[in-house]
């Protein structure tokens, strides 16, 4: 048998890495539709017009569904570092349990309070509540990503910390743990693809409508909304935030920044590869198209900087999976530039007047909507995949970080049963969402949703 | 310090379950307070859109723990790891059950997930009260303050136990019937016709079963732990308290019950709850996790609290957290006061 599959670590990691890839198809679109529904709330405030009612009314059913599915999704990632990864937690629990705590008091709280009140209590609460609720509901979500980025970004680039006197780590610095300059730019970047995430699946959705001919007053405001934000957004993560990240990897992270391009020998002058397969064996890159000098310039500034490559540094200290790291790093670089181009076309046609009318177009914005889910998951992978083979960088291996006393039968027994409870939660979710697709934003001549006596609970 | 944080700790994981209990109770209830399918979304929609605002305080229970109890949190969750799972799986599937039952108005389909509902939280209760139980009695911790555990072993409470024996087990029934009698008391609160009605009578026969189970546990744990409650118990004015509250709020659930004043009984279901769990926490203080092998492989909270300085932090931070949940907590019971319609809407919610 392959030695991986005797490792604990490697199912550890899988079962980590799976439910948190899962878990976080979820709160990337809450997070990006949250500000849309807010836009369109206060449209709707100041101008009256029913039109941007119904849209928060349809888009707050779709986040409740996504929220939910991301709240019993998310509290397990919570609990495997307790089960999973308790070497971990014994070692930096006093440093990441304080936003780990402060995620729950300060955003989740926020968030999941005011859910309920967003999606079923615009009369109760009337227009001014209903859009605080909004509000709160985006700034909700917004925080718990920043307090989530913030752990993160501890694990990344490790400060503000001590060694306390048992041997594990507290905090020194509470101030230069919360405004880690790497969590800063991680969470400009990471939100901005969430908000292409949300952009992606408005515009799909209003395309839908479009090519089906129904809903035109509601598809036209998704269409218009969703390319233009998309656009912005899809832009802003590539320049500047996605080149800050990067340059944050050059500085702190040299060795990762190498394996993400594919990069063996350093030297001045290095290049990007914009394609080519690494061969991680014969430690290079084959076929590959290069830009001379680009790498120089994007990290450090110059043509003629010095990059370091993967063999000025011992073996031991690469990431240990240098090819899916190598893929996931260009292939989200791929998509953004496509992105880019497609929302730069649709917001073109719009501009024109001519976007409702060209089917094609419409077509790639419905069959687009999957894609910046998948490079904010390759995004993800690059960051994790880059630390290795440090669970925090520079201070404590990923192999030291796992529950010694959870034995490999066990781990692998809970990820099974993940694995098929998450697939019926896929179909399920995939199934209710295609519902309110299906029921839409409601009829055009009946503006006003028809009258409902909230009792609710 | 650390005895506040001791309180802090147990205070979430309190608040947690006497607000999710009550969904837990009236969930195992559903299929007999609630026959006809109108009935069953009603039950549901006493509980629909409250329980991920519950469930946070699980979410922040946890991320405490982990900022003040680091290594407890660490011990405590891989030990329990098969059990944790159990219960992480039931908490997703009692939140899919109430999500999308309601979604498609088909007979079949709601059978389906109200079978779901009743056995998410059945299982639910009982993991919950076995996992009590296991914090009273104990775990095989060794000398590095590792323990795993099967789900039984011998049914035996010493040595190296399982998460299952006859004293676990008793406190998952009492905890199950308990929660039941919780959630009666609830659904008495927030519904009207039939279902108001067979909640009531469910809510006396089950706190009257709760009684002598209360009992057998009492005497149980004086004998699988006959060093509690210890001689710090006896001076720590939180267990007298708590001994107080027992009794101030069996009172009122008792009045309540009989002259028919809902909130009243309600109010003090929950505080009964809340009070018993707070006094036994007090009770094992300062131990957290207690070696059924050698009494000093335990672990106290002085042992396993993070240093000084995150404690320091965590007294800044976490009252304005608190503050603001009991804001959103006054905001979510006024708006959601009265009583569940009978009438569904257009939109299947009622």
């Amino acid at each position: 048998m392959n030695s991986v599959f005797n490792d604990p670590g490697f199912w550890h990691r899988l079962q980590f890495g799976f439910t948190l890839v899962y878990h976080y198809l979820f709160p990337q679109l809450t997070m990006g539709l949250a500000w849309f529904i807010v836009y369109w709330k206060w449209r709707a405030l100041r101008t009256g017009d029913e039109k941007y009612n119904q849209a928060v009314r349809f888009w707050a059913k779709i986040f409740g569904l996504n929220f939910a599915v991301g709240v019993v999704t998310g509290i397990p990632m919570e609990f495997q570092f307790g089960t999973n990864w308790s070497d971990f937690s014994k070692y930096a629990g006093g440093v990441i349990g304080q936003t780990l705590a402060m995620e729950g008091m300060f955003a989740f709280f926020l968030e999941s309070a005011f859910v309920g009140a967003l999606i079923w209590g615009e009369k109760r609460l009337g227009p001014h509540g209903h859009f605080a609720a909004a509000i709160a509901v985006a700034l909700g979500s917004w925080i718990s990503g920043y307090f989530i980025l913030v752990t993160n970004a501890f694990m990344q680039h490790p400060v503000g910390y001590q060694i306390e006197t048992n041997g594990s780590l507290g905090i020194a610095s509470f101030s230069a743990y919360l405004l880690n300059p790497w969590a800063f730019v991680q969470f400009a970047h990471n939100q901005l693809a969430a908000v292409v995430t949300g952009s992606f699946v408005v515009a799909a959705i209003g395309a839908f409508y479009a090519l089906r001919g129904v809903h035109s007053v509601q598809a036209k405001l998704y269409l218009r909304a969703g390319t233009f934000v998309g656009l912005i957004a899809s832009l802003l993560v590539a320049f500047p935030t996605g080149d800050q990240q990067a340059k944050m990897v050059g500085n702190h992270q040299p060795i990762t920044l190498a394996a993400m391009e594919g990069k063996f020998e350093g030297g001045k002058m290095a290049s990007v590869a914009l394609i080519g397969q690494p061969n991680v064996e014969a430690q290079r890159l084959d076929n590959p198209i290069e830009v001379p000098g680009a790498l120089s310039f994007l990290a450090y500034g110059h043509f003629g900087s010095f990059v370091h490559g993967l063999n000025d540094f011992p073996k031991d200290q690469w990431p240990d999976n240098l090819e899916l790291l190598y893929y996931s790093f260009h292939i989200m670089i791929t998509l953004g530039s496509l992105f880019i181009l497609l929302m730069g076309f649709a917001t073109l046609q719009n501009w024109r007047g001519k976007l409702e009318s060209s089917r094609l177009l419409l077509w790639v914005l419905i069959l687009a909507f999957p894609y910046p889910y998948i490079a904010n998951t390759l995004g993800w992978m690059t960051a994790e995949l880059g630390r290795q083979p440090w669970l925090i960088y520079g201070l404590f291996h990923t192999s030291d970080g796992y529950s010694k006393v959870v034995s490999n039968g066990d781990a692998i027994f809970t990820l099974i049963g993940f694995t098929g409870l998450y697939f019926v939660i896929g179909l399920l979710f995939l199934g209710l969402t295609g519902l309110e697709i299906a029921k839409g934003p409601g009829r055009e001549t009946n503006p006003v949703v028809p009258r409902r006596e909230k009792v609710l609970a | 310090m650390i005895a506040a944080w001791y309180a802090v700790v147990s205070f979430m994981l309190i608040v947690y379950v006497v607000l999710d209990g009550r969904n837990f109770g009236a969930g195992m209830l559903h299929w007999f307070v609630a026959k006809t399918p109108d009935e069953r979304r009603q039950v549901i929609a006493a509980i629909g859109p409250l329980w991920s605002w519950h469930e946070v305080w699980l979410v922040g229970f946890g991320g405490t723990l982990v900022a003040i109890f680091p290594r407890l949190m660490a011990s405590a969750f891989a030990g329990y790891y098969l059990a944790l799972f159990l219960i992480l799986w039931c908490l997703i599937l009692r939140g899919v059950a109430i999500e999308v039952g309601g979604h498609i108005n088909d007979r079949l389909w709601q059978t389906y997930w109200d079978f779901i509902f009743v056995f998410s939280n059945f299982l639910l209760a009982i993991l919950f009260g076995a996992a009590a139980g296991n914090v009273a009695r104990g775990v095989p911790l060794d000398v590095q303050g590792n323990f795993s555990m099967a789900f039984f072993t011998d049914f035996n409470v010493r040595g190296h136990v399982g998460l299952l024996d006859w004293y676990t087990v008793s406190i998952a029934v009492l905890a199950a019937v308990m929660l039941a009698a919780h959630g009666a008391t609830y659904l008495t609160l927030k519904t009207e016709g039939p279902v108001h009605d067979r909640s009531a009578k469910l809510a006396k026969y089950l706190w009257i079963a709760v009684v002598p189970l209360l009992l057998i546990v009492w005497v149980e744990s004086k004998i699988v732990r006959p060093d509690l409650p210890g001689h710090g118990a006896l001076f720590n004015p939180f267990w007298w308290i708590g001994l107080i509250g027992i009794v101030a709020s069996a009172f009122t659930l008792i009045s309540g019950l009989t002259s028919g004043h809902e909130l009243r009984a309600f109010l003090g279901s929950s505080f009964l709850i809340f009070a018993l769990l707070a006094t036994g926490a007090a009770a094992i203080f300062p131990v957290m996790l207690h070696s059924t092998l050698a009494p000093e492989n335990s672990m106290t909270a002085y042992a396993v609290a993070a240093g000084p300085m995150s404690l320091h932090l965590a007294t800044i931070w976490w009252p304005v957290g608190f503050a603001l949940a009991v804001f959103y907590f006054v905001f979510i019971s006024r708006r959601y006061a009265g009583k569940v319609s009978v009438q569904r809407d257009t939109q299947g919610f009622y």
